[in-house]
Order: structure tokens, then C-alpha cells, then sequence
């Protein structure tokens, strides 16, 4: 049996890493989470918050998502967006990995734009666990 | 037709989602992920966000099945879960470190729903250890909640006729409870 992600320092370190390089590309990016498949805080910006309960939440609503792409025969769950008044929620598996990237853009992003600087960095993320 | 909501709860491992796959008659809406507290309770797979099954019984009552997820960090879940219930089941397995505690713990967070509707306990996995007895779960009950009327019985969540008979006993406990509030009412 492996023990999660989240007891790795090494990931924690390159997770940690990879969310401020994101929020260096994405002034719009306003917090971003990596989390276990089983709701595991990995890393999260900014790294002073306490990501225990979004990263429950983050999980509950990736499997959700799968279950609900399953239901309605649709495949596997790509990814998952929240838009409210004031940002989008944009969030979605890394690829190949029990990981979740969940990133919260503020208005000045476009849906389009943090989907994308999302999927990049879940790419990312998957390569350098590689 | 009636309709009822029915809640399983307890930790993580007492078998709320092998219950409800046990009795639904649909398939069983799952969410799990794998498991990386494999040393608390060594199972592959643990629900994230809730299981959901449907069963018929007596030809008309639809009755609906969520299972929660049992760890703490997963409470949010807790709180969806228990605003549309009336009633729970609470399966704690006996070969957790304190059983006991366990079943006090859920019934203390979830005691909406005793007031609600109504609450039965099944201790699961008592063949595989030498845990508590029944008398042992009554009586934590009765010396911390003496108003609670609350069967306590022995299950195997697989076995769909035991799973079955704690529905039941769960539904004309509501349903009782129900007449009995609206006799009173009626008199009033």
C-alpha cells in the first residue's frame, strides 16, 4: 500500500513550486489548491491559508463530476467550472495522477483563459510527477 | 406513495456503502477515490461525496439511500446530506479502536435526525473481533442519551435480508412516530 500524495514531501515541494509559478503567469488567479483524489490537502496559494476543508470540498466535487458524466453517459469527467459574480472556479484532474487542481481566477480572466492556464498547469503538474 | 429519505452514517470502513448496494434495487450512484489512509482502515476505495441507491419495499414506498462519507473532513458532506433526510441508519464497524465512541459520536452530530424521524444503529463486523457487546452499545446509549428510543442491532452490511430488516424496523419506527405525533396533535 502507498501512502497519499500528500505525505510526499517531494510532491508537496514541486506542488508548492508549480502554483507560484501559476499565479506568476495569472495575475487573475486569485487561489489555487492541489488535493488528493480523497480530499488531501497537498499544497495550496496562498500557502498561509488552511486548505483542509476545500480540499474535502475540492474532492467531493471531482467525483461528483465523474459521477455525473457517468450517469449521463457522457465519458470521464474533463473538468469541472463554478462561475459566480465575482470569478470562475475552474477545476480538474492531473493527468495520470490521484491529484486535483482546483484554481479560483477573478473577473479580469476570462473563462477561456483560466481553463486554459488551468489545463496547462494540471500538465505540468503531471510531468514533473512523471 | 410515501416517499422516505433515509441517511447511513458512521466512520469510514463500517460498511454504509456495501448496505446500500446491498438493498438498492437501482444502480448505486458511487463516488470514491482511492484510499491514502490505507493504515486507518486498510480498503482500497473510500466515498468523497455521497453513494445513492433507491429501494421499493412493500410494492409502494419509495425509499432513498444516501451514504455520507464517514471521515471528518468530509462534514460539508454531512450537512447537504442531513437537511433531506429523516431518518438514519448508523453502521459502526466493532473492530474500529473504540466502537462505542464512535456510535456516540454520530449520533451527537447527526441527533437532528432522531428528532426528525428516527434513528436504528447496526454494528457491523462483529465476527471478527471480540469488540463490545450489543448490551454494551444499549447501555453507552441509554447512560448518555436516557430520552433516545434506539434499536441497536448485529449486521452484515453485505446481506441484503438484514439490511433489509433494519430498513424496516427504521421506517415503522418513523411512520409510528409520525401517527403518534399527529394522534397527539389531533387531541391538542
Amino acid at each position: 500500500m502507498s501512502p497519499g500524495l500528500h505525505t510526499k514531501p517531494a510532491v508537496v515541494k514541486a506542488a508548492s513550486t508549480l502554483l507560484a509559478e501559476m499565479k506568476d503567469v495569472a495575475s487573475s488567479l486569485t487561489y489555487a489548491a492541489l488535493l488528493t483524489d480523497d480530499g488531501f490537502d497537498v499544497a495550496r496559494l496562498p500557502g498561509e491559508t488552511d486548505g483542509a476543508r476545500f480540499a474535502g470540498m475540492a474532492s467531493s466535487m471531482q467525483a461528483l463530476g465523474d459521477a455525473v458524466a457517468h450517469e449521463l453517459k457522457i465519458g470521464t469527467s474533463e473538468y469541472i467550472i463554478i462561475a459566480s459574480g465575482k470569478g470562475y472556479v475552474v477545476q480538474l484532474r492531473v493527468p495520470g495522477q490521484e491529484l486535483v487542481l482546483s484554481a479560483l481566477f477573478d473577473n479580469d480572466a476570462t473563462i477561456g483563459s483560466a481553463l486554459a492556464i488551468a489545463r496547462t498547469y494540471a500538465q505540468k503538474m503531471a510531468e514533473l510527477l512523471k | 406513495m410515501a416517499e422516505h429519505v433515509i441517511l447511513f452514517a458512521g466512520p469510514m470502513g463500517a460498511g454504509k456503502s456495501t448496505a446500500i448496494q446491498s438493498l438498492s434495487d437501482i444502480d448505486v450512484v458511487r463516488t470514491e477515490a482511492n484510499n491514502s489512509e490505507r493504515h486507518i482502515v486498510d480498503k482500497a476505495t473510500t466515498t468523497v461525496a455521497l453513494d445513492y441507491g433507491e429501494i421499493l419495499i412493500d410494492g409502494e414506498e419509495k425509499v432513498r439511500l444516501y451514504g455520507i462519507p464517514g471521515q471528518k473532513r468530509f462534514d460539508f458532506m454531512w450537512g447537504i446530506l442531513k437537511t433531506r433526510a429523516r431518518g438514519m441508519v448508523l453502521l459502526v464497524n466493532n473492530d474500529a479502536p473504540d466502537p462505542v465512541a464512535e456510535m456516540l459520536y454520530f449520533i451527537d452530530e447527526f441527533r437532528d435526525l432522531y428528532d426528525r424521524g428516527g434513528v436504528v444503529v447496526g454494528i457491523s463486523r462483529s465476527d471478527l473481533v471480540d469488540g463490545p457487546t450489543l448490551a454494551d452499545f444499549s447501555d453507552a446509549l441509554e447512560r448518555t442519551n436516557p430520552d433516545l428510543v434506539i434499536p441497536v442491532f448485529t449486521v452484515d452490511p453485505r446481506e441484503r435480508d438484514q439490511m433489509v430488516d433494519v430498513l424496516l424496523t427504521l421506517v415503522v419506527n418513523i411512520e409510528m412516530r409520525e401517527a403518534l405525533g399527529a394522534t397527539m396533535a389531533a387531541a391538542l
